[in-house]
C-alpha cells in the first residue's frame, strides 16, 4: 500500500460461451422468468446481468395451457405455462430492435416439438441482428412428452442438437433435464453433437391439489418445479455434467443467494442463471454479480473462474471455464 | 412501476382476520389509479418464493400513504398480519391497468364481494372527488363479515346483503343490482369468480330489460379495439379479476385468464377488464 491508498484488485468476472459469446458477468436470468427483458422496464438495468434469457419461443404462436398456471409450493413453485409464445416472427419483430441496441447479450430459448421445428425456428434467428444466441429448450415438462423427449433420450438429445447445429453458426447452448435418468450420457451426446455449451437444469415436473374442490391444482394438473427446492437436485445434475464434458456448463436451479452461485461455481459451472427469484427480487441477479465480485476481491482470486470445479473429485483435466474456438 | 421500501404506519384488525395496513408510500401513492395493485415481498426466499399481490385499497397522495386491507388465507397473509408499525415492507407498483370511467359517468355501481371490497375501495374515493354519485352493493357471508360503513366516504349510498341474512339483504350481491342498473351509468366488481360471472350476465341482458336504444352513426357506431382504454370506458360492466400471480410485470405469463382473444395477462392487460372480454363460459 502505498500513500494510504488502498490498491483495489481487478476482478474478472468474464465468461466465454464460446463461438464468441462472451457475458461480462455470469449471472444469467433463466428463460421463462424474465420475459424479453423489457417487462420489468427500468426497474432493472438490463446491460448489467450476464446475459439474457427469453422467453421459450416456437415457431408458431402458441396459447398456453389452462389456469391456473402458477402456484406457491414448499420452497419452490410450480409452473404450467405450456410455452405461451407469439412464434418466432413476432418475437423478432417486436424484441430484436430493442435487444440490437443493448450491451446484453440476449439467447433465445428455442422450443419445438420435432426436430423440424427447432430448426426452423434457429433459421429464422440465425444471423438476425440482436440475437447473441440460441437456447435449446429440450427439456420443458409442460408440453405432453413431446417436449421432453429429446432430454431424456441420448439419440434423440444429440439428433436435434446436431440438426440445429447444421442450421446455424450461433453460439447454441442446450438446456437439460433433471428428469433423465443418466444425465451424463445426455452431456455427453450433446456435446459430441456439437452443442457450445449446457444449461442444467429446467423444472422438475410435479403437481398440487385444491384440497377444497378436490382436484388438481393447475389447469394444466402437471407444472415444473422451481426454486430453492429444486436446489439440490440442480446441483448433482451440474456436478455430474462437468465430470462428463468440456463445454461450459451454465447452472439453473433454486440460486437465490450468493452461497448458491459459490456452490454451482465449485460443482463446475462457469456461470449461473437466476430463475424463480427474480419473481421475489428482480435486482438479484445484478447484486449477485457485485457480491460474487466482492467475494472474489476478499479471497484474493481474480477471477470466479479459479474455483470452478473446485469440489469436483481430482481428474487430469479440469472442466471447462472457456468456450471452444470457432473457426468458420 | 417502482420497486421502494415502505414502512407501516398503522395496522388494525376491523373485522376478524381482516387487516387494515396503513404504509408510507409517496412514491407509490403518487402514481395510483383505482384497481391498480402492488406486489409484495415476502421475508423469506426460501419459506415463501413468490411475492404477494395485493390490490391498492386506498391511496392518499398528499399524505404519500396507500392502504393495503387483507384477509389470513394463508402463510403469506399470516405473516403480514405479525408486522408491526414502523417495520419495512418491500413494494413494486403500482401495477396492471386500474377502472376506466366514462366522462360523462354521473353515477357509478360499485359491486363488491368479501375481499373485492379492496378492489373497488379507491374507485369511491375517485369517484366522489371527481363529484360523482356512488353506490356501492356488498355481500358477505354473515353479518361479522360486512365491511364497516364508517370505512367508506359519507356521500357513498351502502346496500348490504348477506348469504344467510344476519344482515341487509338475505341473498346474493348480485340479487340487489337489477335495482339499480337503470340509475348506474357504469358498474364496477370485484369479488369471487362466480360473482363476476353472474354479473357479465346480467350485464349481458341489460339493453334487452331496460329496452336501451343502440343509437350511433349509421352502420353502427365505431367499435375501438377490444381491451383498449375506449373499449372499456364504454362498457358498462368493468370486473377486477385475480389469479396466482409469478412476476407481475407481464414477463411470465403465470396470471392468465382466458378471454374471447386468448390469455389475458391479470397483472398487465388487468386486472381490470370489460366484462365483455373474458371468456366466462365453464365458470361456475
Amino acid at each position: 500500500m502505498t500513500g494510504g491508498v488502498e490498491q483495489r484488485a481487478v476482478v474478472d468476472l468474464s465468461v466465454d460461451l464460446g463461438r464468441g459469446l462472451e457475458l461480462r458477468n455470469p449471472l444469467l436470468v433463466a428463460s421463462g422468468t424474465f420475459g424479453y427483458g423489457v417487462e420489468y422496464g427500468e426497474v432493472v438495468d438490463v446491460d448489467r446481468l450476464g446475459a439474457v434469457c427469453s422467453k421459450g419461443t416456437t415457431l408458431k404462436a402458441r396459447i398456453g395451457n389452462a389456469p391456473p398456471r402458477v402456484t406457491e409450493t414448499p420452497a419452490g413453485m410450480l409452473n404450467s405455462i405450456g410455452l405461451q409464445n407469439p412464434g418466432v416472427e413476432a418475437v423478432l419483430e417486436r424484441y430484436a430492435g430493442r435487444w440490437a441496441g443493448w450491451e446484453v447479450p440476449v439467447i433465445v430459448n428455442v422450443a419445438g416439438e420435432s426436430v423440424e421445428d427447432y430448426v426452423a425456428v434457429t433459421r429464422r434467428l440465425d444471423g438476425h441482428p440482436g440475437v447473441a444466441g440460441i437456447e435449446l429448450n429440450i427439456s420443458c415438462p409442460n408440453v405432453g412428452r413431446d417436449g421432453l423427449q429429446f432430454a431424456l433420450d441420448a439419440g434423440s438429445a444429440a439428433q436435434v442438437t446436431a440438426a440445429v447445429r447444421a442450421a446455424t453458426d450461433l453460439p447454441l447452448m442446450v438446456k437439460l433435464s433433471p428428469a433423465a435418468p443418466d444425465v451424463r450420457a445426455i452431456a455427453k451426446a450433446i456435446e459430441a453433437a456439437g452443442a457450445d455449451s449446457i444449461s442444467a437444469v429446467n423444472t422438475l415436473s410435479g403437481m398440487a391439489l385444491d384440497r377444497v374442490r378436490r382436484r388438481p391444482l393447475l389447469g394444466n394438473t402437471y407444472g415444473g418445479l422451481s426454486g430453492p427446492a429444486l436446489k439440490p437436485v440442480a446441483l448433482r445434475v451440474v456436478y455430474e455434467v462437468a465430470q462428463a464434458v468440456r463445454i461450459p456448463i451454465v447452472a439453473i436451479g433454486g440460486i437465490g443467494a450468493l452461497d448458491d452461485v459459490l456452490d454451482f461455481l465449485l460443482a463446475g459451472a462457469v456461470a449461473v442463471q437466476v430463475g424463480t427469484a427474480v419473481f421475489a427480487d428482480p435486482l438479484l441477479p445484478v447484486r449477485l454479480a457485485e457480491q460474487l465480485e466482492e467475494w472474489c476481491r476478499r479471497e484474493g482470486v481474480t477471477s470466479h473462474r479459479d474455483i470452478v470445479g473446485g469440489a469436483l473429485p481430482a481428474r487430469r483435466d479440469r472442466p471447462s471455464i472457456k468456450g471452444v474456438e470457432y473457426r468458420p | 412501476m417502482k420497486l421502494l421500501r415502505t414502512e407501516l404506519l398503522e395496522a388494525a384488525e376491523f373485522l376478524p382476520g381482516q387487516w387494515l395496513h396503513s404504509y408510507d408510500a409517496a412514491a407509490l401513492a403518487a402514481g395510483a389509479h383505482a384497481g391498480q395493485f402492488v406486489h409484495v415481498r415476502t421475508p423469506d426466499y426460501s419459506g415463501l418464493v413468490l411475492r404477494r399481490p395485493f390490490s391498492i385499497n386506498t391511496y392518499d397522495r398528499l399524505e404519500g400513504r396507500i392502504t393495503l386491507h387483507f384477509r389470513i388465507t394463508g402463510k403469506g397473509t399470516e405473516w403480514l398480519a405479525r408486522m408491526r408499525a414502523g417495520e419495512r415492507l418491500e413494494m413494486l407498483g403500482p401495477l396492471g391497468r386500474g377502472f376506466e370511467v366514462a366522462s360523462r359517468s354521473r353515477h357509478l355501481l360499485l359491486v363488491a364481494g368479501g375481499l373485492g371490497m379492496a378492489g373497488v375501495r379507491s374507485l369511491a374515493d375517485e369517484a366522489i372527488a371527481a363529484g360523482r354519485q356512488v353506490v356501492v352493493l356488498f355481500g358477505a357471508a354473515s353479518a361479522s363479515e360486512v365491511y364497516p360503513s364508517s370505512m367508506l366516504p359519507d356521500e357513498v349510498e351502502y346496500v348490504v346483503a348477506t348469504d344467510d341474512g344476519s344482515f341487509g339483504h338475505h341473498g346474493r350481491v348480485t340479487d340487489l343490482v337489477p335495482r339499480f342498473e337503470a340509475w348506474a351509468d357504469q358498474c364496477f366488481a370485484c369479488g369471487p369468480t362466480a360473482m363476476l360471472a353472474a354479473m357479465a350476465e346480467l350485464a349481458r341482458g341489460r339493453d334487452g330489460r331496460l329496452g336501451v336504444a343502440r343509437l350511433g352513426r349509421r352502420g353502427g357506431p365505431r367499435q375501438a379495439p377490444l381491451s383498449s382504454a375506449q373499449a372499456r370506458r364504454r362498457s358498462w360492466l368493468q370486473v377486477s379479476m385475480e389469479q396466482n400471480m409469478g412476476c407481475a410485470v407481464g414477463a411470465c405469463l403465470g396470471c392468465v385468464v382466458m378471454g374471447v382473444n386468448g390469455p389475458q395477462r391479470v397483472c398487465r392487460e388487468g386486472p381490470v377488464f370489460a366484462a365483455d372480454e373474458i371468456r366466462w363460459a365453464g365458470w361456475p
